[in-house]
Parts: C-alpha cells; structure tokens; sequence
C-alpha cells in the first residue's frame, strides 16, 4: 500500500508514558503554534467519556490531536464525524478490509460490529470562541476490555488483532490517522460538514434500523433515520421524528 | 448595533431559523456580544404544531422575532437570559455539572469562581464543552440540572 506523508505543519510527540494524552495535550496548548499529535505508549489515566475507565494496555493505540479551530462551538464539534471518517480510512488502509469497519454515531468506529475504539472531543472556549479542541482517540490494537466489564447494553469490545489477526503496531496507526484527518479537516473547512456526512453516513451501522438513544434519563427508541446538517441523530420514535444532539446510542 | 452589520444580523436570524426547522426546536434564544453596549438579542419561534405523521413535508411556520438590543426588551423581565449576570449556552447540547456521574459538581451556589475556571460541560457529538467563567465572581443561580438538554443561548448560570 502506498503510505500518505505525514502532514506538513502538523507535529508529531510521541511518548513513552503519560497520565493522559488529552490532558498531555491540554497543558502543551498555549505554546503550540499549530496542530499536534501526541501519542503515548501507555496512559496512567486514560479517561472515557463522562469519566468511565478506558483500559489502554501497551500496544494499544493513544493519541490526541490538538486544534485552534476558530469556528462557533457547535461547528467544532463536527470535527466528532472528522475524527470517525479518519480512523476509519486509517483502519482499512492498514487492513485492506473496507467491508468491516462500520461507524456508530457520532464518533465510534466498529470492526465486525464491536468497539474497536473510543473517540473523546474536549474542547475550552471562551463565549462563542473555542480556544483549543482535543480529539483523544484509543483503538483497542491487541487487546480489548473484557465484555463483563462494559456496561449492560454496550456493544462487544473488540481488538484489531482478534478480530483480523493483523497486528498493527501503534506508530504504523499514527502515520496513517494523521494523513487521513488532515484530509477530512481540509474537506470540512473548505467544503463544509456535507462531504462529511455523506461520507459517514456511507459507512453508517444500523441506518434505517431500530436503535435506542439514552441521554440523561431520557430513553428514546426508533428507527435510525440520519443525521442532519447539524451532525444530530435523526430518529422516527412513536412521538414523531426528533433529532438529537448528545447521547449514547444503543443497538 | 451598527448599521453595517445589519446584514449580518439578518443571515444570522435566517441561519437560526433554518436551525429551529432542523432540529425540531420550538424556540431558539440568542445573545450575541459584539462590543460593549453592542449585542443583538434574537427570539425565534415556531409554532408548535410539528409532531406530526409527515414531519418532513410539513414546512414549520416560523415566526422572527428580532430586532436591535433596544427594542429586544422582553416581555417578562425575570427572564435568567436576560440576567447581566447569565452565562449561556454557546450550543445546543447536554449539560453536566461535573467531570463524571457521582463526583464532585464543578462549581455549587455560592461559590467563588476565578475567570475562565469550568463551570459546566455541554456535550454535543461527544464533544464535551467545557463552559469557563466568563469573569471572576459568585455563583448566585444555576439553571440547569445534570443531565439537562439545553438550547442555543440558554442560561446557564447567574455569576455576579
């Protein structure tokens, strides 16, 4: 396969150990003068959303990427399907397996339906003004947590070398994710959230199927219609079509 | 609010009208800080008649209210939004009042809150949105609940 170059203007830190290379990353923000890539061999205190464990064993990949995006904060955060689209071409160029890596919104790469990876958007801003956005990424390389440790309802963990017998060291991931969001961050700020979302949607799990989306107490089920020009989950519940900005989809 | 930026405002209300379409919102509320003394404040309200069986095809009646900061006086003065003090939500999105479930709450009433320390998270696309204190000072009022979705421009917190 034919690499892509490393994106110029671009940094790349990779690191042997870290707490965690999101809150690496925030503390190296005020003195980058562009976008960085920090990768770690291992983090101490990884962290998943809202706070849950993420287990990174070493040979696993964790990486952040650190923007200044100048956009309003509900644009920055489109950079979730950016991320997603990103791993997802990094994961078939390394693999050569397109037909297995699915996506579940709005960030959540699969491979043969499991999680293979968790994708965690932090960003700081000041009023309408984001000053820095950290994309933090894990990719469950060779090993995955173990599924009686996930939450009832969450899908299967997965490991890249369980499932394909591949083993892709976490430095051959890097050099090909940051070509592959460097292409999608220069889509999206020339051309917008639609290139985006059409190609998410092109690689969408469970599109015009029942899905259940949780966000806060609030339980919905329907059928996953799309996402809409917001990047919102679009759903037919029994209420009607609602469209959802924030929560965990279940399948 | 200058004259120059009037076109501007009015994209501004078009693009938040065309989001209250999307998103099946029923009303939208914005401030925007241009300058000291210079905001516009926006209204949009659907009427609320869109739960339907052809969501899709029925286009929502959308009504704009707007106008400059002046003649933006609403009609109910006890309005948070309006409070000098309120911080608002920059998206729409959930909000958290701490780090994780069970812990500590960033900021409690009565605290003291340094410039630019969180307050909140607002989540939206797992894009957690870290919400600073506009200014030093106290926190007198918070508006929302864990957990709560929240709208463009809704009030936060009162930080006087």
């Amino acid at each position: 396969m034919s690499a892509e170059p490393w994106p110029e203007g671009v940094a790349r830190h990779v690191l042997d150990t870290v707490d965690s290379t999101n809150a690496f990353a925030a503390r190296l923000a005020p003195d980058l003068s562009g976008p960085a890539w920090i990768m770690a061999g291992l983090q101490t205190a990884a962290r998943g959303r809202r706070g849950r464990a993420w287990s990174s064993p070493r040979g696993n990949f964790s990486a952040t990427l650190i923007l200044r995006p100048t956009e309003r904060p509900e644009i920055v955060a489109l950079r979730s399907f950016a991320a997603a689209l990103a791993l997802r071409d990094a994961c078939v160029a390394l693999t050569g397996l397109p037909d297995s890596f699915t996506l579940k919104w709005p960030n959540d790469v699969l491979l043969n339906g499991g999680k293979l990876a968790g994708i965690l958007l932090e960003s700081l801003g000041q009023g309408a003004q984001v000053q820095h956005l950290a994309i933090g990424i894990g990719v469950n390389l060779i090993a995955a947590p173990d599924p009686a440790l996930v939450e009832p309802g969450a899908l299967r963990p997965v490991s890249l070398l369980g499932e394909t017998g591949l083993r892709i060291t976490p430095t051959a991931l890097l050099d090909a994710l940051a070509p592959a969001y460097a292409r999608w961050e220069q889509a999206f700020t020339t051309q917008g959230f639609a290139p985006l979302r059409n190609a998410w949607l092109a690689h969408a799990a469970r599109l015009g199927e029942p899905i259940r989306a949780r966000t806060g107490q609030t339980t919905r089920d329907g059928i996953f219609e799309t996402v809409d020009a917001t990047g919102a989950l679009v759903m037919m519940t029994a209420e009607g079509r609602v469209a959802i900005p924030a929560a965990e989809v279940f399948f | 609010m200058s004259k120059q930026s009037t076109e501007a405002d009015v994209a501004f209300i078009q693009a938040l009208a065309e989001l209250l379409n999307k998103n099946e919102l029923t009303e939208l509320s914005v401030k925007r800080e241009y300058a000291e003394d210079d905001s516009l404040e926006v209204r949009v309200v659907k009427q609320a008649n869109i739960v339907t069986t052809s969501v899709a095809a029925a286009p929502a009646v959308v009504t704009t209210a707007s106008a400059p900061a002046a003649a933006a006086v609403p009609a109910v003065n006890d309005d948070p939004a309006q409070h000098p003090g309120a911080v608002t939500s920059p998206m729409v999105g959930t909000a958290y009042l701490a780090a994780e479930p069970g812990s500590t709450p960033f900021v409690s009433v009565g605290a003291t809150v340094s410039e630019g320390q969180t307050l909140m998270i607002i989540e939206a696309m797992k894009t957690m949105n870290h919400i600073p204190a506009p200014r030093a000072g106290t926190v007198k009022r918070i508006l929302v609940a864990d957990g709560n979705a929240v709208e463009y421009g809704a009030p936060l917190m009162i930080i006087e």
